[in-house]
């Protein structure tokens, strides 16, 4: 009977907290992140005012670096289109596979006896190590590059969705035998939305990584690209631009995982 | 006649513990068997043996005369929580079931008729709702037409309506008795529960579990004839007195197992 009592407390809905609108809410709860912007602003245009006074300063000010961006702004384009060609396939890939072979893994104790030790050797290698061997092996900058991009952020996938098809919900796994799901429909319909969240936090950390990657590739042997923007015209000593090609990345960088943290929220809709 | 559930001096150890031992049931075709027990008891443990969950380490089970060893969709199962799948609409959740009993039909048809199972329930209008959209009650009827539309003679519930409110859980009683009576041939039905009135009101037989390891400390049939009515149970001095000793016998039963502890 408690628990019957417990259960028709738990259906009467919340009204205990006041209404407020929403509005003021959200603009306070930005209020001390957007005055932490206008410091960094503010420290930003003291120094180069008063630090780095030099003609070609280390440190250019905001005005010159806005000024830089708005021009290399179709340079800028090319290059994020260039670097997108690297960065999509290979993390695409690295997503699906890593996806795949790690439901398939985490499911089963004798694979994950069989390849776990393997992995635990594998993954902790830096992926950026294999750089130099990528280019020399591979026939084109491009192909070497998605396979860095690839090698980074396929082990954080794999191993998140293998420990989360390991961790699944017993009831989950039970319904399916009850159910006498076929292994392909377990894995698509139960074990592969079960293991969505930590499918989605392995991705986040692999498309952190991809970036790295990506940009640190470029450094090597690229002619257009993000990390090439800003490697070209730090060697010819083009602060500005070279500060507008860092911001620009971030922005980039920010956009990928913003995009990546909404699909996360449309996709685990049912999650609360 | 064909032969029902039968378990033979039926053992399960895990590890060191001892959770059932000598258990021994003949379930016939049809009957409505209600299980009782403190917590602890087995109760859950017999539940998963007999659908195929899980294996004995002694004794045999046998379902329609085969040994059972694994899961079958002639035993279905409805979970103590509703077990459903959440990212799934109730009708989603009923079409695996269907599309198992029959893996021919066209994603349309099976669609059709996990929604002619819903409406059998009384979901008819929620059937595209996902699972925390509806309430507790709605949930296990959901879980019912799932396991109503793998269509297994053998049907196992594991505290159903534990978690629902007092109103919910007399109306989801009433449409349970409703499909097993209505059903022709009826399924066989194992009803764990920890609610007295509710086995006595549900159950033909009740058999209750107790002791550690856990074994059949009693088994007799209710001696109420069908269709009963809830009040008239209630002015039933054999109904109170049934009431009465069956809860001192599960109360017992768990002193006792306080005190070996």
């Amino acid at each position: 009977m408690a628990e019957a009592h417990a259960a028709l407390a738990r259906e009467v809905p919340d009204n205990a907290a006041p209404f407020r609108p929403a509005w003021p809410r959200r603009v306070f709860a930005y209020r001390d992140a957007v005055l932490v912007f206008a410091v960094l602003l503010i420290a930003w245009v003291l120094i180069s005012r008063y630090v780095a006074t030099a003609q070609n300063s280390l440190l250019p000010g905001p005005a010159k670096v806005f000024s830089a961006l708005w021009d290399a702004l179709p340079e800028l384009w090319r290059g994020t289109v260039a670097s997108l060609a690297i960065l999509v396939p290979g993390f695409g890939i690295a997503t699906v596979l890593g996806v795949v072979l790690g439901l398939r893994v985490g499911t089963s104790e004798r694979l994950r006896r069989t390849f776990f030790p393997c992995v635990r050797v594998a993954a902790p290698v830096p992926p950026t190590v294999y750089i130099p061997y990528a280019i020399a092996v591979l026939p084109t900058f491009r192909t070497s590059a998605i396979f860095v991009v690839f090698v980074g952020a396929f082990w954080p996938v794999f191993i998140s969705a293998a420990s989360g098809a390991h961790s699944l919900d017993a009831r989950y796994r039970d319904n399916a035998r009850i159910l006498g799901l076929d292994d392909f429909t377990y894995h698509r319909r139960v074990v592969f939305p079960a293991a969505l969240p930590h499918i989605f936090s392995g991705m986040g950390v692999g498309l952190g990584f991809s970036f790295i990657l990506l940009t640190v590739a470029e450094l090597f042997g690229a002619n257009a690209g993000l990390g090439r923007f800003v490697q070209y015209y730090a060697d010819f000593a083009d602060y500005p631009r070279m500060v507008a090609g860092i911001l620009y990345t971030g922005l980039v960088t920010f956009l990928a995982m913003t995009l990546l943290d909404w699909t996360r929220k449309k996709a685990l809709f049912w999650l609360r | 006649m064909t032969p029902g559930l039968t378990l033979e001096h039926v053992g399960v150890r895990l590890g060191a513990a001892h959770v059932l031992e000598g258990v021994s049931l003949d379930v016939p075709v049809g009957q409505f068997v209600s299980l009782l027990g403190a917590s602890g008891s087995g109760k859950s443990t017999l539940l998963r043996l007999v659908v195929g969950l899980a294996q004995a380490t002694s004794g045999r089970l046998a379902w329609a005369g085969e040994a059972i060893t694994a899961t079958s969709i002639e035993r279905g199962l409805v979970f103590q929580d509703y077990a459903l799948y959440p990212w799934m609409t109730l009708t989603e959740n009923v079409a695996l079931a269907v599309a198992r009993r029959d893996p021919r039909l066209p994603p349309s048809e099976r669609r059709a008729q996990a929604h002619a199972h819903l409406s059998l329930v009384g979901l008819a209008d929620a059937a595209e709702k996902h699972p925390f959209e509806v309430s507790g009650g709605m949930q296990q009827r959901a879980a019912i037409a799932r396991a109503l539309a793998l269509g297994s003679s053998l049907l196992a519930l594991d505290e159903p309506f534990g978690a629902l409110d007092p109103v919910n859980r007399a109306r989801l009683q009433d449409l349970l008795l409703e499909i097993w009576d209505g059903a022709s041939p009826r399924k066989t039905i194992l009803f764990v529960t920890h609610d007295v009135d509710e086995a006595l009101y549900l159950g033909a037989r009740v058999v209750i579990l107790g002791g550690a390891p856990g074994r059949v400390i009693s088994d007799f049939e209710v001696p109420f004839p069908r269709p009963r009515d809830r009040g008239a149970l209630l002015g039933h001095r054999d109904f109170h007195r049934l009431r009465d000793e069956i809860a001192t016998r599960i109360d017992r039963d768990m002193l006792d197992r306080l005190k070996a502890a």
